[in-house]
């Protein structure tokens, strides 16, 4: 079996997702001998216009970005999001419910058109057509090791369904409710060991809605634990916003 | 088993050093604290173990499954070795409850094919459980379930004596174990005979066991299609946190996991639940158990129903961790009391021959409410408690005169007495009227639908605003003194009240007394027509609604009063933000037969003695009859 080429490229984001996978150092080793990394701007110099693999991190929230995208899409046998901005939109979305020349002169107020950007920022399957995404805000690497692994094997990238609240009964945690505190734990989906919970926050759902999340009943808890309406939407928009929802 | 159950004693210090001394041997887990929270886990010195017990999040069972373990290793060239991982392990502590769950998981991993690896971390295990003498929070139901006292599913059972523990010693294992560490000597049976009989109390007094708790598969084979199954499933998340906190809960998923080499791998097991969406799916996307109310009907049936039988015992063993851990209030104990009380109607109607038969009660206490109005406390002959939920009523028959409806003012109680307070305006309340201490009258009931606990869930720590008129304040009272036994389960209480005059005022030493309640309870009077003592307020009900602090988005509003007063009330309460579907009345209407034949209360389809007298207002608000 010829080891697929794999590339990582970034749009609008952090870049942190991509120096998570810097970080795993002993694996990523280990990783490299099943799969040929040909471009990785975080860690390499050399471009490769030929891979099978592209992992893309960021949000699509320029027009320019389309070109790109698709240029990516064509070549790639597989796209694969990687993280929030590129699976549901991430911390960038939140701008979208403003207006755009409003915030280009608050974010910019010497220069505010000297920067293009959209109207939105969009998660990438937005623009282009993608076969899996690693949730995330950052990846956890561990997963994206499994997603790669699977995918090598030619099989389902193997993401939990089920919600943070699994993970975290298995970790044994006190609920935060029971500690005075909500979470979007019920309705976000798990895959991340229940990370925040397990060391004292809570789940702002950084890796999405579950399938099929019971949003009536998630609301009515948390208004019944003393959130008013507007902080539920707050909470809920921070990283799901109406656009991405659900997706 | 050993043939008869060995009887010892040794003191407390004693069996820490027995424990202590068997660390040579064994690995042991106890109840302990790490990082703040409560849990069994492995000790490394016996001082850690915490005696007195605090509910935990996950049951002793994962020492036997565990949440991840692998079952095979693999080589992709085609080697393969089962893979089971154990150590000798003494669990300590473990309380009858999960007991029980060991001993029908004990029963699940040993039938028709034994699973190796449950088996063997159970064979090299040694359980020594604490007994309980108190039922540990208001979520536990072990005694509603029976399984208090579990016949199997240890070694050891310790009972807490004070400075002693008695031993109650029911395996050769166990035994053998017990001579080897612990110094024993003869038990003080007396004071285990005490021990016995106190428990036996404490779990009497919380209310036994479950009405019909042998016949639950036989309840609930009846009841695959009853309605709360979907009131239930509309609040579930379906965040599968009840399947994992759960005792008996045993589904896995086998998974594949090939280490990053590409070359050796292992299949290993993780815990399932047949609450997440995933559990039924195929490949190609088919779900056998798509519905979430589907999905929650074959959880509690596993414990009730299918398992049940197959176990011989109720497979839910009442440790209210699911109870616990559901954010959205969903409890074994609501359906199962659901389920049995409809099935208990099923029956009474295809028996029919108790239908219009009443029962003899006697009058124990009177009170003279006004020139009009008496206080009657009735006990039931028969020794039963009434068994009525708040806004239910009775029919209450002289014979020679006839039978009247009349509401319960008293709350729920396992009591056998219960309160009324009728009006002399009938033939029948006339009657009444003259009657004296130690006679006797006749009723049937409770009947109609009250505050159910669905309703009363809905309340949790909202802002419930009672608004009585004139008697009207009767029928409330059942669920006020019931709301006001546990104030702290509602963000506020708001009682307002207005009558005629100041004389017409029910329950005057109560309300009296309530108004000296402070915290979040408030209670605001009116009347129409003040006398020069009256300090409150003067003016119509609807006065009062303005004066009280409320968010509209969460409050409930429950209505009593003469029928003129109900268009008002709710006008202004609409005025002020409040929906229909947050308010709550209690209907008065002819009643003949209280069980839905005889038409008289009979408001377009519905009977008010069956589907009320207690409504969801906007339930019925598009009926032109019904205020």
């Amino acid at each position: 079996m010829s080891k697929p080429k794999v590339a990582f490229f970034d749009f609008t984001s952090c870049e942190g997702c991509q120096l998570s996978i810097l970080n795993l150092e002993a694996e990523l080793l280990e990783l490299l001998e099943i799969i040929d990394i040909v471009e990785f701007r975080e860690a390499m110099s050399e471009k490769s216009g030929s891979f099978d693999i592209a992992v893309i991190e960021g949000s699509f929230s320029r027009d320019s970005d389309l070109k790109r995208l698709k240029k990516i899409r064509e070549t790639a046998g597989v796209v694969i999001a990687l993280g929030a901005c590129a699976h549901i939109g991430g911390i960038n979305a939140l701008r979208n419910s403003q207006n755009r020349e409003d915030l280009m002169k608050k974010v910019y107020p010497d220069n505010p058109f000297l920067y293009e950007t959209n109207e939105k920022a969009l998660p990438i399957s937005a623009a282009i057509k993608v076969d899996a995404f690693i949730p995330g805000c950052p990846v956890d690497v561990k997963e994206f090791v499994r997603v790669v692994k699977n995918l090598v094997l030619g099989k389902d990238p193997g993401l939990p369904t089920y919600p943070v609240c699994v993970e975290c009964k298995l970790n044994e945690n006190i609920c935060v409710y029971e500690l005075g505190k909500t979470c979007l734990g019920p309705v976000v989906r798990a895959g991340c060991n229940a990370v925040c919970t397990s060391s004292g926050g809570v789940c702002i759902g950084c890796r999405g809605l579950i399938p099929n999340p019971n949003i009536n009943s998630q609301k009515d808890i948390m208004q019944k634990y003393g959130l008013d309406m507007e902080r539920i939407i707050d909470s809920v928009n921070l990283f799901m916003t109406e656009d991405v929802r659900g997706k | 088993m050993l043939t008869e159950v060995m009887e010892k004693q040794s003191t407390k210090d004693n069996i820490m050093r027995g424990l202590k001394k068997a660390m040579a041997e064994y690995s042991i887990a106890a109840l302990t604290k790490k990082d703040g929270k409560v849990l069994f886990d492995y000790i490394d010195d016996t001082d850690k173990i915490e005696l007195e017990y605090t509910p935990t999040v996950l049951s002793p069972k994962k020492f036997f499954f565990p949440q991840e373990e692998v079952i095979l290793e693999y080589t992709l060239e085609g080697r393969v070795n089962t893979k089971i991982d154990y150590t000798k392990t003494v669990l300590f502590g473990v309380r009858p409850c999960d007991i029980t769950g060991i001993q029908i998981l004990d029963e699940a991993f040993s039938e028709s094919n034994g699973d190796p690896n449950y088996l063997t971390k159970r064979e090299n295990s040694i359980i020594i459980g604490i007994d309980c003498n108190s039922i540990c929070d208001e979520n536990a139901f072990c005694y509603k379930v029976a399984s208090q006292n579990p016949k199997g599913g240890f070694d050891i059972m310790l009972h807490n004596l004070g400075n002693d523990f008695a031993m109650s010693i029911v395996t050769a294992k166990g035994e053998q174990f017990a001579d080897q560490y612990f110094e024993m000597g003869k038990v003080d049976s007396e004071a285990l005979n005490t021990f016995r009989i106190e428990k036996m109390k404490v779990f009497e007094e919380a209310g036994g066991p479950f009405e019909d708790l042998e016949k639950l598969p036989e309840i609930f084979s009846e009841n695959q299609f009853h309605p709360i199954w979907d009131t239930e499933a509309e609040r579930c998340l379906s965040c599968g946190s009840c399947i994992m906190v759960c005792p008996t809960c045993y589904c896995f998923d086998v998974i594949d996991e090939l280490a990053l080499s590409m070359k050796i791998g292992d299949r290993l097991r993780r815990w399932d639940a047949c609450m997440l969406r995933s559990f039924a799916e195929v490949s190609g996307g088919e779900n056998f158990r798509e519905e979430v109310k589907n999905r929650v009907k074959h959880r509690i049936n596993r414990k009730f129903n299918f398992l049940m039988t197959k176990h011989g015992r109720s497979v839910c063993v009442g440790c209210g961790r699911c109870v616990r851990s559901c954010l959205a209030d969903i409890s074994p104990v609501t359906i199962v009391e659901a389920l049995t009380a409809t099935s208990k109607e099923m029956h009474l109607e295809e028996k029919n021959n108790d239908l219009y038969l009443p029962e003899k009660a006697y009058i124990r206490k009177i009170e003279t409410f006004t020139e009009n109005e008496k206080f009657f406390e009735l006990e039931l002959e028969n020794g039963k408690s009434l068994g009525h939920q708040p806004g239910q009523f009775i029919l209450l028959s002289i014979f020679g005169i006839g039978e009247a409806a009349i509401s319960v003012s008293s709350p729920p109680s396992f009591g056998n007495r219960f309160d009324i307070v009728v009006r002399a305006v009938g033939d029948v309340t006339n009657k009444l009227h003259t009657l004296t201490t130690g006679d006797f009258v006749f009723i049937r009931g409770p009947f109609g639908h009250g505050f159910d606990n669905n309703i009363l869930n809905k309340m949790k720590n909202k802002h419930i605003l009672f608004i009585a008129g004139g008697i009207g304040y009767v029928p409330l009272r059942s669920l006020i003194n019931l709301t006001l036994k546990k104030t702290n389960a509602y963000k506020k209480i708001s009682i307002l009240y207005g009558c005629k005059t100041p004389e017409d005022r029910m329950f005057k030493d109560e309300l009296q007394y309530i108004s000296t309640l402070g915290g979040n309870v408030e209670l605001l009077e009116t009347v129409d027509n003040g006398d020069d003592k009256w300090l409150k307020n003067t003016g119509v009900i609807t006065t009062l609604i303005p004066m009280v602090d409320f968010n509209p988005e969460d409050t409930i509003a429950v209505i009593c009063g003469p029928p003129i007063m109900y268009k008002f009330v709710i006008k202004t309460l609409a005025d002020h933000g409040v929906t229909n579907n947050n308010i709550y009345v209690s209907l008065e209407r002819r009643m003949k037969c209280g069980v839905g034949k005889c038409g008289h209360c009979q408001i377009d389809n519905i009977y008010v003695c069956q589907d009320g007298p207690v409504f969801r207002f906007s339930d019925i608000e598009d009926k032109e009859e019904a205020l």
